[in-house]
């Protein structure tokens, strides 16, 4: 995939001013779109590969333009919001959004995000059953995990939430998320069930559990596999 | 003490603080209810007299017996009283006055403690009485005398005493039979000569006449005075009852207080439930109590309008009867305050007779509304010069620190763009500059708007049990994210419980404090420790550096707070304040500590508040599921 098309959808003209120019210059090709309603056109006729989508548009609702998006649409989706609209993100993450970048932010860390996303978009398609992270080494086929070469042992629930953070491997998975893919149902707003056992699988993973280098905490939002 | 219902009790009352006082002892003020002997208006009078009591620091006791005595003999042994002050009125007659003394002696026997009796009978009325009753004695001695002048015994006046005791102690209707009873006599034991009495001669018929006369207008005098006597304990007890309201508004600070004293004074005093409209919020009217419901009453505005000046100040005053209550507007200088609605029982009209007195009381109910109200605006005035105090200091704060990083990122910004071009390291450390000044700004700004909504009220904490692990793990990596590996050393042990906080606003609490303690001491480590205490969990943030005077441990947590030393550091002493009002609105408590050995050292104590979640369903490690084959 030779240069990557991306669609930013984003009213605010002095963000789009410096997001085009940082993104063209790292080999994307760029569209803009300063209303949801444009996006929506826009992300039709071109089907970029990923779509930058702020949440805070004159006209829709970020939220309603995601789930437009995700009616037909399964390329990723970075969602570009305000401080203190953790809610919004959340929910946002649980439509189907794949990652957030909060403002303001540098062109290192949204060329970051970026790679990320079509990483993954590319593995998903290719399904890798490995996933090495620094010493970190998960096989999704065989179910086994080690760090430099020691096996971990880890219990079946440990094993599940450390699987359900690999599949989105760089990405933030929400509580929401992981708690349904974990527990089932009965796991529903019971957020403790996963601090504890991030906790344990922490100290069986992380060599200093209190600085995660691969297990990092969104605050209010949920958890990302650092892959970095 | 053993109380009673009459208005006169109210000296007993303070008779009882005095001594208590004087002789440095816990009081009880003791009600006897006698079945049978008083009246629902009297109980709840005697319920005023115990709250005055209790107000006064007695313990009270509202006791059922048979008879005073023995109420008084089982509560006094029961509390070991060592004095016993009772009230007493004057004794009707040697048999009350015997009953007297006999509960006295059975109290003294029983309990072996002293008694005082405290007369209780206003010294006004005896003098009244005293004197009328040398008036009747005057009147019948010039009627005697007169009588003997004219020939005949001096005998009737003495009749006329005699009937005129009968009228004062039984009233006038047992004065009558008295009268005929005693010309009776008179005309069977007097009037010898001629007998049977004559009624042809005129002298005797005179007589007689004369003596009827006599005795009728010694009962009509004996009557007014009965009636003035009654009228004066009334009023004694009315003046008493609104100087004992005044007290009692004079110590509300909110409308609602004066509308509960209101309600139950005047339960007490009409036997009737009583409620303050009053305007709310908006066009809203408020009715005080909320329990019990006030009956539905015509909108007060409509109301109010019927209290006009002049009728309000009409002689006498009449309130407004409408449905089942009587009305009374609050109006002071000010302009209508409220309405005071009270409902007697039965929903009947109130008496002519109190109108005057619930005049009083609507005034001093207005005057107690007027003062509340004073009070709140002079409240809100000294907030509104505070925030705007608080506001200039912003001003001033913020508009120093905004424009300092702009200066920067302009200056930076346009030499970049001037048409010589720049030496490469001078391009870069003008963008670096650019960039950190900019973060500076972002800091600052989000600082600003979480203090203020944090102090607003606007943001709602969302506790979860969480681990301290992940919060402070959360916090390091922040931290060092932006600055590069820092010596924090972390001790936070396995066994330490899951505690309610919000992870978000905690994290920013630790980034504060782990900040500052790293900016007071860059080369020493910071240390972070927990550990349980009962009910709570503490935290410590410990460093090395130059610490804080002990006279600044509280202002730290002020806003734009910074110490003399730290003025050029670039902070505007809001993290700090942050951390505070985070705290604070997890119902935690922050405070600074000199370390020994040098050093600050910040503590949090976070409460551990409500049921830990439920335990997880069990997880082991199977024996079968191996991590590597």
């Amino acid at each position: 995939m030779s240069q990557p098309l991306i669609l930013i959808i984003e009213d605010e003209a002095s963000l789009r001013r410096f997001l085009v120019p940082a993104l063209a210059n790292n080999d994307y090709q760029v569209l803009t779109a300063a209303t949801g309603a444009d996006g929506l056109a826009m992300a039709r006729s071109h089907n970029p590969d990923i779509i930058l989508l702020d949440l805070g548009l004159p006209d829709l609702e970020g939220g309603k333009v995601l789930q437009s998006l995700r009616q037909w649409s399964r390329k990723p989706i970075i969602i570009i919001s305000a401080r203190n609209q953790e809610k919004d993100k959340v929910q946002a993450l649980d439509l189907g959004a794949d990652d957030y970048l909060t403002k303001p932010f540098g062109a290192e860390e949204l060329l970051a995000r970026i790679r990320v996303a079509l990483r993954h978009a590319t593995q998903a398609a290719l399904d890798t059953p490995v996933l090495q992270c620094g010493s970190l080494r998960l096989d999704l086929e065989r179910r086994e995990v080690s760090m430099d070469g020691v096996p971990v042992r880890l219990t079946p629930l440990e094993y599940r939430l450390l699987e359900a953070l690999a599949q989105r491997a760089g990405k933030v998975a929400t509580h929401a998320q992981l708690l349904n893919e974990v527990w089932g149902p009965v796991g529903a707003g019971q957020t403790h069930y996963l601090r504890i056992y991030m906790g344990t699988l922490r100290r069986k993973i992380e060599p200093d559990a209190t600085r995660p280098r691969y297990l990092l905490t969104e605050p209010s939002i949920g958890y990302r596999l650092n892959v970095d | 003490m053993a109380l009673g219902s009459e208005a006169r009790t109210l000296r007993l009352v303070h008779t009882g603080f005095r001594m208590a006082r004087e002789q440095g002892r816990p009081w009880v003020a003791v009600h006897v209810e006698v079945p049978g002997w008083e009246t629902p208006a009297e109980a709840d009078q005697a319920r005023v007299w115990l709250q005055e009591a209790s107000e006064l620091g007695a313990e009270t006791a509202w006791l059922r017996a048979a008879t005073v005595s023995e109420g008084l003999i089982e509560e006094g042994g029961r509390r070991g009283v060592a004095q016993v002050v009772m009230g007493r009125t004057r004794p009707r007659g040697p048999w009350d006055r015997l009953e007297h003394s006999r509960s006295q002696e059975a109290i003294r026997r029983s309990l072996g403690v002293r008694i005082v009796t405290l007369p209780l009978d206003p010294p006004t009325v005896r003098t009244r009485t005293v004197q009328t009753g040398a008036d009747l004695l005057g009147v019948a001695l010039v009627i005697a005398a007169l009588f003997t002048a004219l020939g005949f015994p001096g005998i009737p006046p003495v009749f006329a005493l005699g009937v005129g005791y009968v009228a004062h102690r039984w009233g006038r209707a047992f004065s009558v039979p008295a009268s005929l009873a005693a010309m009776a006599i008179f005309v069977t034991r007097f009037i010898t000569d001629p007998f049977p009495f004559q009624p042809e001669d005129w002298t005797n018929g005179l007589y007689l006449a004369g003596a009827l006369a006599m005795t009728q207008m010694v009962v009509l005098l004996v009557d007014r005075l009965h009636l003035e006597t009654r009228l004066l304990r009334r009023r004694e007890a009315e003046t008493l009852l609104v100087m004992l309201l005044g007290r009692a508004l004079g110590r509300c600070s909110t409308a609602r207080e004066v509308a509960l004293v209101l309600a139950e004074r005047l339960r007490g005093l009409f036997q009737a439930q009583a409620w303050l409209l009053f305007p709310g919020e908006g066009d809203g009217w408020l009715s005080l109590p909320e329990a019990p419901e006030a009956p539905a009453s015509p909108r007060p505005t409509d109301l109010l309008p019927q209290f006009s000046d002049a009728a309000s100040r009409a002689e006498p005053f009449e309130p407004l009867f409408l449905g089942s209550c009587t009305y009374v507007a609050l109006a002071g200088p000010g302009g209508a305050e409220g309405l005071l609605q009270l409902r007697l029982e039965g929903g009947r009209p109130l008496a002519q007779e109190s109108w005057g007195l619930f005049q009083s009381l609507a005034v001093q109910s207005t005057l107690a509304l007027e003062r509340v109200r004073w009070l709140e605006a002079a409240q809100q005035a000294r907030l509104d010069t505070e925030s705007e105090r608080m506001r200039n200091t912003l001003l001033g704060a913020v508009s120093h620190d905004l424009r300092t990083p702009l200066a920067a990122i302009q200056g930076a910004a346009t030499s970049l763009m001037l048409p010589e071009p720049l030496p490469e390291a001078t391009r870069l450390d003008l963008l670096a500059m650019i960039r950190d000044e900019s973060q500076r700004l972002a800091r600052l700004l989000s600082d600003l708007l979480d203090l203020t909504r944090l102090q607003s009220g606007a943001i709602r904490i969302q506790k979860e049990w969480q681990l301290l692990d992940e919060v402070v793990g959360a916090a390091v990596l922040r931290m060092e994210a932006s600055n590069g590996p820092l010596p924090i050393l972390v001790d936070l042990p396995e066994s330490l419980p899951l505690v309610p906080l919000d992870g978000a606003l905690m994290e920013q609490v630790l980034i504060n404090l782990l900040g500052n303690a790293h900016r007071h001491a860059p080369q020493s480590p910071v240390e972070l420790r927990a550990w349980e205490e009962p009910g709570a969990v503490q935290l410590e943030i410990a460093d090395r550096g130059p610490g804080i005077p002990a006279e600044f441990h509280q202002r730290v947590f002020d806003k734009f707070f910074r110490m003399p030393r730290d003025l050029k550091d670039g902070g505007v002493g809001l993290g700090l304040a942050i951390c505070g009002a985070i705290v604070k609105i997890h119902g935690g408590a922050i405070w600074v500590e000199n370390r020994p050995g040098g050093g600050a050292r910040f503590r949090i104590s976070l409460p551990l508040e409500g049921l830990p979640p439920a335990q997880l369903e069990t997880d082991h490690l199977p024996p079968t599921l191996k991590a590597t084959p």
